[in-house]
């Protein structure tokens, strides 16, 4: 019965990812992710030509496998199972188990497509036994970290906790077996006293609310991964209050306190106070910048420009569809017009100002070719405005 | 008048849950919106602030329908929510800022009007706090101080004594009756009877989606014979009581 349970959810589960899965997977980002990925083999290649062996080749092989090695534990448990479920404890291991396995597939995207970079990376200067046996124990630390990450829910560890001793785990036992062959025995007893300890320190019972915070907390940490390319109704949006940054927030001069100003006015703060679009767009723009800089190759750096800009301005729109369901905007005096052209004004702006970092970045980057930056602010302006729109087509849609 | 209301009938989807309800409030008057849960009080109160579609009837607020001219439809309305609603990125006096732009009062009025409403609900060190962190009742001042900024012809307060403290109900009820002294009205749904009895001057008892009883206390003990009754012994007779004799 407990293993129904896990199916009927399981499915629930499919159908939310495949409803996702074709907004973030849509024929742009495809085209991006196979020339991304094109040029990322090509410059692996070119690298393999000319790098010798080196401590930091290996350094990065397993600090990559070791941050790449961390499946997730999903349990698809919910609020109500708290009430409902204890009195099926002991019935309940066929529905764990149907996680596990659930949980063990859904990992295995990442792990696979690092360890094709790490291969042609560990193919300098390495035998084939030694690579071999890095991957046997990618593998059986891959088992280990979700073993662990498991056992770890019904404990008192924090989540931080176990995710930091599990990279550094990955981490040591890996450069280990690349340093020498033979170490592979202390990444095995490493894994082995790691399982102990954490079953020494699990509860007798299922901790109920630490299984369903700890679903809640991935479900939400899903969300919002997948709202970094769409929008995600279901995300719980969070605030903060940056006060070093109040000062940048406009107010308003008597003229503008009014009705066609107040929802830019909601928007900038919208904007700064949200807990993690601010540190999304910094994100993107730190790691697009150390791809560019590192690559150097005129055409990656165009195209994550400019791909970098089209995931801050699919970010930014989700400000306006928060706001335009909210029950305020349909109860006060005040035409939604005037919602619509206050985000274009800030949208505009805030775009205008991120365009313009990622010209500097690219002129930083290529010098000599500067004036491709120029149509940076240009892209970005057409893109919110095609964004914009089909986002108040389907608003309408949904008022009709 | 400023609310009217002619024969409205509608619900959520094509299942009506009202039926055919009018009354009309004038100015000046409380009225309380009476029923058991599940009656329509709420769904009476989403058609009348535009959230719903009647399905038949029409509604007039200081004359205008909906569909007539909304912004000025919605202008006359101030309304409280149950439960409340905030901006999480919104401190307090941005709660305010946001209403009274909404509404079109300017800086000065706003200054002039917010420090009274502050004081009276004792937020007027909260300013620039963020109310979603504030208990419940704190967040309902938070719109009742939204709501009665604005000094609007009729306010809607949809049970208006969720979560309000002792202190915070009784400042709820003087401000209410200041504004019936300056010829505004309020409609309210409540739950609380022996509150609502001390100061509402009419009632309209809604029960199964349909309007069964309209009146002051008085007319409405004659409507049910029971001359001394309270407002709880009306009600109850009114939908309880005729149930059970069923």
């Amino acid at each position: 019965m407990s293993s129904k349970l896990f199916n009927t959810r399981m499915e629930e589960d499919v159908k939310i990812r495949s409803y996702y899965g074709k907004f973030i997977f849509n024929s742009h980002f495809l085209v991006f992710l196979m020339i991304a990925a094109g040029v990322l083999l090509y410059t692996l290649l070119g690298l393999r030509e000319t790098l010798s062996p080196s401590l930091y080749i290996d350094t990065l092989c397993a600090l990559l496998m070791a941050a790449v090695l961390l499946p997730k534990y999903r349990t698809l448990l919910k609020e109500a199972d708290m009430l409902f479920l204890p009195p099926y404890e002991k019935k309940m291991a066929a529905y764990f188990k149907r996680a596990d396995i659930y949980s063990l597939s859904l990992g295995l995207a990442v792990p696979a497509a690092a360890s094709v970079a790490v291969l042609i990376l560990l193919s300098i200067g390495h035998d084939l036994t030694s690579i071999l046996l890095f991957f046997l124990l990618a593998v059986l630390l891959y088992f280990n970290a979700f073993n662990i990450r498991r056992l770890s829910v019904n404990t008192d560890y924090t989540k931080w906790a176990v995710t930091s001793a599990l990279i550094l785990l990955n981490f040591i036992s890996l450069m280990l077996v690349l340093v020498n062959p033979f170490f592979m025995i202390a990444g095995l007893f490493f894994i082995i006293i790691f399982t102990v300890i954490m079953k020494k320190s699990s509860f007798q019972t299922l901790s109920w609310l630490n299984y369903v915070q700890y679903e809640k907390e991935a479900l939400q940490q899903y969300y919002q991964t997948v709202s970094m390319f769409t929008n995600v109704k279901r995300i719980d949006k969070a605030f903060k209050r940056r006060r070093i940054l109040d000062v940048l927030l406009w107010v308003p001069k008597a003229d503008k306190f009014n009705k066609k100003y107040m929802y830019e006015y909601l928007f900038y703060r919208s904007f700064m106070r949200d807990h993690d679009l601010p540190m999304i767009v910094l994100r993107i723009i730190v790691l697009f910048f150390i791809i560019m800089f590192w690559i150097g190759n005129l055409y990656v750096s165009l195209i994550f420009s400019l791909f970098g800009i089209y995931l801050i301005v699919l970010q930014m729109s989700q400000i306006y569809t928060a706001q335009a369901y909210l029950l305020w905007p349909k109860v006060w005096p005040v035409s939604r017009t005037y919602i619509q052209d206050s985000y274009i004004r800030y949208s505009h702006k805030i775009v205008f100002a991120i365009t313009l970092i990622f010209a500097v970045m690219f002129t930083v980057t290529h010098p000599a070719q500067f004036f491709y930056a120029l149509a940076f602010p240009l892209w970005g302006y057409l893109l919110n405005r095609v964004l914009s729109k089909s986002i108040y087509k389907k608003e309408t849609e949904l008022s009709d | 008048m400023v609310l009217e209301i002619n024969e409205l009938t509608g619900g959520y989807s094509k299942d009506p849950v009202i039926h055919d309800i009018s009354f009309n409030i004038k100015a000046g008057e409380i009225i309380g919106l009476i029923g058991l849960n599940g009656a329509g009080k709420s769904t009476t109160i989403k058609h009348i602030l535009g959230l719903l579609r009647p399905h038949s009837g029409n509604i007039k607020v200081m004359d205008k329908t909906i569909d007539s001219d909304v912004e000025a439809y919605r202008r006359h309305m101030g309304y409280i929510p149950e439960s409340p609603i905030l901006y999480e990125e919104l401190t307090l006096r941005e709660h305010i800022n946001m209403t009274a732009m909404a509404y079109g009062l300017t800086p000065q009025e706003v200054e002039a009007r917010k420090g009274p409403l502050l004081k009276r609900f004792r937020l007027d060190d909260k300013e620039d706090t963020f109310p979603s962190h504030f208990s419940k009742g704190m967040k309902q001042k938070v719109m009742l101080i939204c709501a009665f900024i604005v000094e609007p012809e009729l306010y809607i307060i949809d049970e208006p004594f969720l979560g309000l403290d002792p202190l915070g109900i009784e400042s709820l009820i003087e401000l209410m009756i200041s504004e019936r002294d300056k010829n505004r009205s309020i409609l309210m749904s409540t739950h609380i009877l022996a509150t609502a009895e001390r100061y509402c001057d009419r009632y309209i008892i809604i029960d199964q989606g349909r309007k069964i009883a309209d009146g002051t206390l008085d007319e409405l003990r004659e409507q049910t014979g029971l001359s001394e009754g309270t407002l709880d012994d009306v009600y109850i007779q009114l939908t309880g009581g005729k149930r059970h004799e069923q």
